[in-house]
């Protein structure tokens, strides 16, 4: 069980900032995104354009296997634009 | 009354109140430092013909200040002279002409003090999770760096 966190543009599209989503503890990235999407088939129109970061660092959607612990943090990040 | 040993000192800060210039100067100065570059990032009025009301700022508050600290050592490590350096950044809405981000770095000559404040910017933009949204009269949009390496060029 992973809390995901979604933030601006995947925040309106999913409709919520937060939530845990039980997924397997090895999954490529990619396969997050899916699961993700399953539960929020809004999402989908920004999967080019967003990474994800897993426990504070940064992954692009691909074949990268995570390998994910009860409680850790998977953030989705849409383009970034501070300063 | 001796000086105490002013040890090199990063000041981080996310915050949804106005920055203050004064503030953040007087974070990085030092007795050992002749130089303080800062850089000020203020909203404008208008884009692409649009009248901007407002921009809103929100952030992954956590690792924001984690990708800063990392540029903080990058930065330590570039210019190793370089004294304070402090990043105050504005979440929430944030009005025309005030400031979204105020970035002071000190160092006893200021080559690197100038250079660390861009670097600094520079990378803020590539990396650290804060996002922007313009508001406009009849909509909004949230913004992309064109630093990010993961943005859709193409939009």
């Amino acid at each position: 069980q992973v809390s995901v966190l979604y933030f601006a543009r995947s925040a309106e599209l999913a409709g919520l900032r937060c939530e845990t989503l039980s997924v397997p503890r090895e999954i490529t990235s990619l396969q997050l995104w899916e699961e993700i999407v399953k539960a929020h088939p809004r999402l989908a129109v920004i999967r080019d354009q967003v990474v994800f970061a897993v426990r504070q660092e940064y992954v692009l959607l691909g074949d990268q296997l995570l390998v994910l612990q009860p409680g850790d943090e998977v953030a989705i990040i849409p383009p970034i634009s501070g300063g | 009354m001796e000086e105490s040993e002013d040890v090199p000192k990063d000041f981080i800060k996310l915050k949804c109140e106005k920055l203050s210039v004064d503030e953040v100067s007087e974070l990085v100065v030092s007795p050992y430092c002749g130089a303080v570059s800062l850089f000020i990032g203020t909203t404008r009025n208008n884009f692409e013909g649009k009248k901007v009301i407002h921009l809103e700022y929100e952030a992954y508050t956590s690792m924001a200040e984690t990708e800063i600290k990392k540029i903080c050592r990058d930065v330590r490590q570039k210019w190793p002279s370089v004294k304070h350096i402090a990043v105050h950044h504005r979440l929430g809405v944030v009005p025309i002409t005030e400031a979204s981000v105020i970035i002071a770095v000190s160092s006893p000559h200021r080559a690197e003090s100038l250079e660390a404040v861009m670097y600094c910017i520079n990378t803020l933009k590539a990396s650290v999770p804060i996002w922007k949204k313009e508001i406009y009269e009849d909509e909004y949009s949230w913004k992309e760096n064109k630093e990010c390496f993961w943005a859709n060029s193409e939009k």
